[in-house]
């Protein structure tokens, strides 16, 4: 099977090579095919285009600073800076905006813009959007976000352990979000250095009345439960409708062919866009969006790593690379395995055909595989030489990112030093065996399982490590229930602030450090203090002190930042990238075509 | 006659429940968290695994799980599939229709250049037509049907660009799905085309149909070459068609009245299961010429563990082939009146 899809992964992309060579009708001085229209083909379909739904970059890449737009809006290429777009300034502590306690935010709500529907935006729309975002709260939604820092870090769901809806939670949301005036004024329970960061993202807002129109929620308590987490996507008003205040209106989404259509919103608040539509096709294959994009019947497309070459030196294409992106890449250790029906740690004992449960509890085993990991042949082999080797969680180009920050040397002598000391020498005398999974189709993850294992059994002839591929169905539950011995995943930023690293990867209750079984005290005082500090100079010392005892600990191998890169026609103009944007494309409403 | 429809047609619910049946005891090998993967994709979306299993029921025994999808479906709904973002239903009306539309257009070729050339190579067996038949018909099919895809696509697309990936143009696709102006009839694109007199839609439907056609055309018509060849060649050596010629028929009329008619019978078994087996969806034609149809959508769900998709999927498909086996029956009764429905 495996052998098969190698194959077949070769013989395709040898046929895409030779495309190069075939000598297109279409080639040369090509006029501008379809001059008013962007066409971007991606490789997957919205799940959902309803804001208060959507956690997936397809679906908020379509409708975020197109279709709806946000209170404030990150300053060109920056995502620490901001412009007010819905709001008239950015809050800060000289204008009045933010309290001097750090907790309270006044935004003052541009006057006289129009929704799509022709109604007038109000504070009480910003409002209702923020309460429906924070209060629908679909499962695996976005809603956390805003609930967890207005609310404080330990509101992360509306619901319950039984799932039931927390019978105040419209109340706590009611009073820290208050419209007063022609301002909508938001107190939180705690300073929260990262909120103005979140609300550049997530501060989406949409129309009041016509959700209500539309049978949505009206915004009042009594009848919150009954849109509170709703059985279907669908069952969310703004599924597959819209009305916001953006540069484009939704004109149509075909989920037949993947298709969504936006039209040029002419009574925008600000001067019309110059494209008068955009639109968004599905398309999986490579192939075919390559051929588009040499056609010239697409305009920008989505290309993979691996597929660069294949995209490039196609007469009329641009490619711009090395795009800052907030993202980092890891392996991560168990260090309390579930042994449990667990056939990936073998004997489940240190005896030369297995692991026990806690054999990554020992400092020693993760600084050997530490040593032994060789990260610039991993970003010259997975990631085509583009990326950064990465020290800790927070990416290159981020407050709190240490380039002075140590980390281990590739050293083959001092992963055998490390060994021999792991598990009072045992571990070096009697070897061990696990399986190191990836979920299939990764090849970055795969590269490197395979890099890990060839290292490792170069060492000793007693180390066996079985490098296994799921598909992401199996992966998951495995990972869930912690039968992962050692695996790789990544994080991409919700919103451009150390705190949105930092805590996932390192704080004992959160989304990696929980499941991997990594619990230190200071760590999470750091993590907690750090998210609260206001003072930029000190937060930056406590996220380099954090990424100092990601050193030490090493819990997680973090292996790269990577950077993304665009392939689109040289006739799109006003094209630029922000690296707090979901996708590659830019920002539609500076863009044209000629 | 009639009534053997009729049974026929009555064991039709009877075959969709054992295949849901089915589909639903196999979900017993599937644990809670696999299924609920089809809505985690993210590693920021962990911590909700719990709450979408117990959204969705996942983890109850598989025969409540039964049981609430049967009140569903009395209720008309077949649930909701995540992969199409839209009902089960609506999903099958979305995507059938595009398929059905792919299949005819590529079974009337099949069936035509398979059974002039078949008859052709069994008439001058071992002659040049026969040889080149063989060769034409085995390098077809030894080569997977997604290599035809791409190299039709390159060439007839990145090349000459005369047949386009997709459903259709920007231009007819606005005109169809955003001006207005276009009434659906039978949301057979090329048919509602005409219906709307709108004759550059319907090329434009087949124009992007032709990359597809062209592929499965070539693979698919290969095999029916060979049965058609091997079926006359039976029929030529039988003693009535040496009787006709006895007789000094003309030559055509030996073959085409005599001897194919005769031939037609495992003919007709290959083209209808060929006829479910397109209906049914061409997953890799229509990924690589990214064409809205049905199998694509099905193959999605299934890897996807999209449950719904899947049961609404393969129902439909049940159904489809017991209809294709009942249309095959009735036409063995027509060519040969041997054969008697009862």
């Amino acid at each position: 099977m495996n052998l098969k899809r190698q194959l077949l992964g070769l013989l395709v992309f040898a046929l895409a090579v030779a495309l190069v060579g075939i000598p297109g009708s279409a080639r040369g001085q090509q006029p501008v095919k379809n001059p008013d229209t962007l066409i971007i083909q991606q490789i997957g379909d919205s799940e959902t285009l309803d804001p208060s739904q959507a956690y997936d970059t397809a679906s908020s890449g379509v409708f975020l600073w197109n279709i709806y737009e946000t209170l404030i809006f990150f300053d060109g290429i920056r995502s620490d800076r901001y412009v007010p777009i819905l709001a008239t300034e950015v809050p800060s502590v000289a204008n009045g905006g933010i309290s001097k306690d750090g907790r309270t935010y006044t935004f003052k709500i541009r006057q006289g813009v129009k929704f799509h529907d022709g109604s007038t935006m109000t504070a009480e729309d910003v409002k209702y959007s923020l309460m429906r975002f924070m209060l629908t709260d679909p499962d695996a939604g976005p809603a956390w976000i805003l609930l967890s820092s207005v609310l404080g870090s330990e509101v992360q769901t509306t619901r319950d352990d039984n799932g039931k809806l927390i019978p105040d939670i419209w109340d706590q949301a009611n009073r820290a979000i208050q419209v007063k005036g022609n301002a909508v004024v938001i107190t939180l329970k705690r300073p929260y250095a990262p909120f103005l960061n979140i609300m550049a993202t997530w501060s989406i807002v949409v129309s009041k009345n016509f959700v209500v129109r539309n049978g949505g929620w009206n915004g009042a308590k009594a009848t919150l439960a009954k849109y509170n987490n709703p059985p279907n996507a669908e069952d969310l008003t703004l599924f597959s409708k819209s009305s916001g205040t953006g540069p484009f209106k939704l004109e149509a989404w075909d989920r037949k062919t993947g298709t969504t259509t936006l039209l040029r919103n002419d009574s925008y608040w600000r001067a019309p866009a110059k494209l008068r539509r955009v639109v968004f096709q599905t398309v999986e294959e490579f192939s075919p969006r390559r051929l588009a994009l040499q056609n010239g019947d697409a305009d920008v497309i989505d290309v993979d790593r691996a597929d660069q070459p294949a995209a490039t030196g196609i007469p009329g294409v641009r490619i711009v690379d090395d795009l800052a992106t907030l993202q980092t890449n890891a392996v991560f250790f168990n260090l309390n395995i579930n042994p449990e029906a667990n056939q990936n740690i073998g004997s489940g004992r240190l005896d030369g055909n297995g692991i026990p449960p806690n054999f990554f509890s020992d400092v020693h085993i993760r600084r050997a595989f530490a040593h032994l990991f060789d990260r610039d042949r991993y970003v010259r082999e997975a990631a085509r030489g583009k990326a950064r080797v990465a020290n800790g969680p927070i990416p290159y180009g981020m407050l709190g990112y240490n380039p002075k920050g140590p980390w281990y040397e590739l050293s083959r002598d001092k992963a055998i030093a490390e060994f021999k000391e792991a598990w009072g020498g045992q571990a070096w005398d009697r070897g061990f065996k696990f399986t190191l999974l990836f979920n299939s189709g990764n090849i970055g993850r795969q590269t490197a399982a395979q890099m890990l294992k060839e290292a490792a059994e170069a060492l000793n002839p007693k180390f066996q490590i079985e490098v296994r591929g799921v598909p992401w169905p199996s992966y998951l539950p495995q990972y869930r229930g912690r039968r992962l011995p050692f695996y790789a995943l990544g994080w991409i930023a919700d919103f451009a602030d150390p705190d949105n690293f930092a805590g996932p990867f390192m704080h004992s209750t959160n989304a990696f450090a929980g499941p991997q079984g990594y619990k230190n005290a200071e760590v999470d005082k750091l993590v907690e203090a750090a998210a609260a500090e206001t003072d930029a100079k000190k937060r930056e010392q406590m996220y380099f002190q954090l990424q100092q005892i990601a050193f030490r600990d090493v819990p997680t191998l973090y292996t790269t930042y990577p950077v993304r890169f665009v392939v689109m026609r040289d006739w799109v103009k006003g094209w630029y990238h922000n690296p707090m944007f979901f996708n590659e494309w830019g920002y539609p409403y500076q863009i044209s075509k000629r | 006659m009639t009534a053997y429809v009729a049974r026929r047609l009555l064991i039709l619910p009877l075959v969709a429940f054992g295949v849901t049946i089915l589909i639903f005891a196999l979900l017993q090998f599937l644990t809670p968290e696999e299924r609920a993967a089809l809505f985690i994709t993210d590693p920021r979306q962990f911590g909700q695994i719990q709450g979408i299993i117990r959204k969705y029921g996942l983890d109850q025994p598989v025969h409540v799980q039964y049981w609430s999808w049967l009140k569903q479906l009395a209720h008309g709904d077949f649930g909701w599939s995540q992969t199409a973002r839209m009902r089960t239903a609506e999903a099958i009306g979305a995507f059938f229709p595009a398929t059905l539309e792919l299949t005819i257009y590529m079974f009337i070729p099949i069936i035509l250049t398979g059974l002039w050339l078949g008859t052709k190579a069994a008439v001058h067996k071992d002659r040049f037509v026969d040889h080149f038949s063989r060769f034409f018909a085995i390098s077809l099919r030894g080569l997977p049907s997604f290599v035809w895809g791409l190299i039709v696509l390159m060439i007839f697309y990145g090349w000459l660009n005369w047949f386009p990936p997709g459903r259709l143009s920007l231009e007819a696709d606005q005109f169809v799905h955003l001006s207005g102006e276009f009434r659906v009839y039978t949301r057979l694109m090329t048919v509602d085309a005409l219906l709307n007199g709108q004759f550059w839609i319907f090329l434009d439907a087949l124009r992007h149909m032709a990359g597809p056609i062209l592929t499965l055309v070539l693979v698919e018509m290969a095999l029916l070459v060979r049965i058609t060849r091997s079926s006359m060649l039976e029929v030529l050596r039988q003693d009535y068609v040496r009787t006709a010629r006895a007789k000094g028929l003309d030559e055509d009329v030996v073959i085409m009245k005599h001897a194919r008619r005769n031939a037609l019978i495992p003919v007709i078994t290959l083209t209808s299961l060929l006829f479910v087996g397109l209906l049914g969806g061409v997953v890799l034609a229509e990924t690589i010429f990214n064409f809205p149809g049905i199998g694509k959508w099905g193959a999605e769900a299934a890897v996807q563990l999209d449950v719904p998709g899947v049961t609404g999927f393969a129902m439909f498909i049940a159904i489809v082939t017991v209809l294709g086996n009942l249309a095959a029956d009735v036409l063995y009764a027509a060519v040969d009146p041997r054969i008697r429905l009862q």
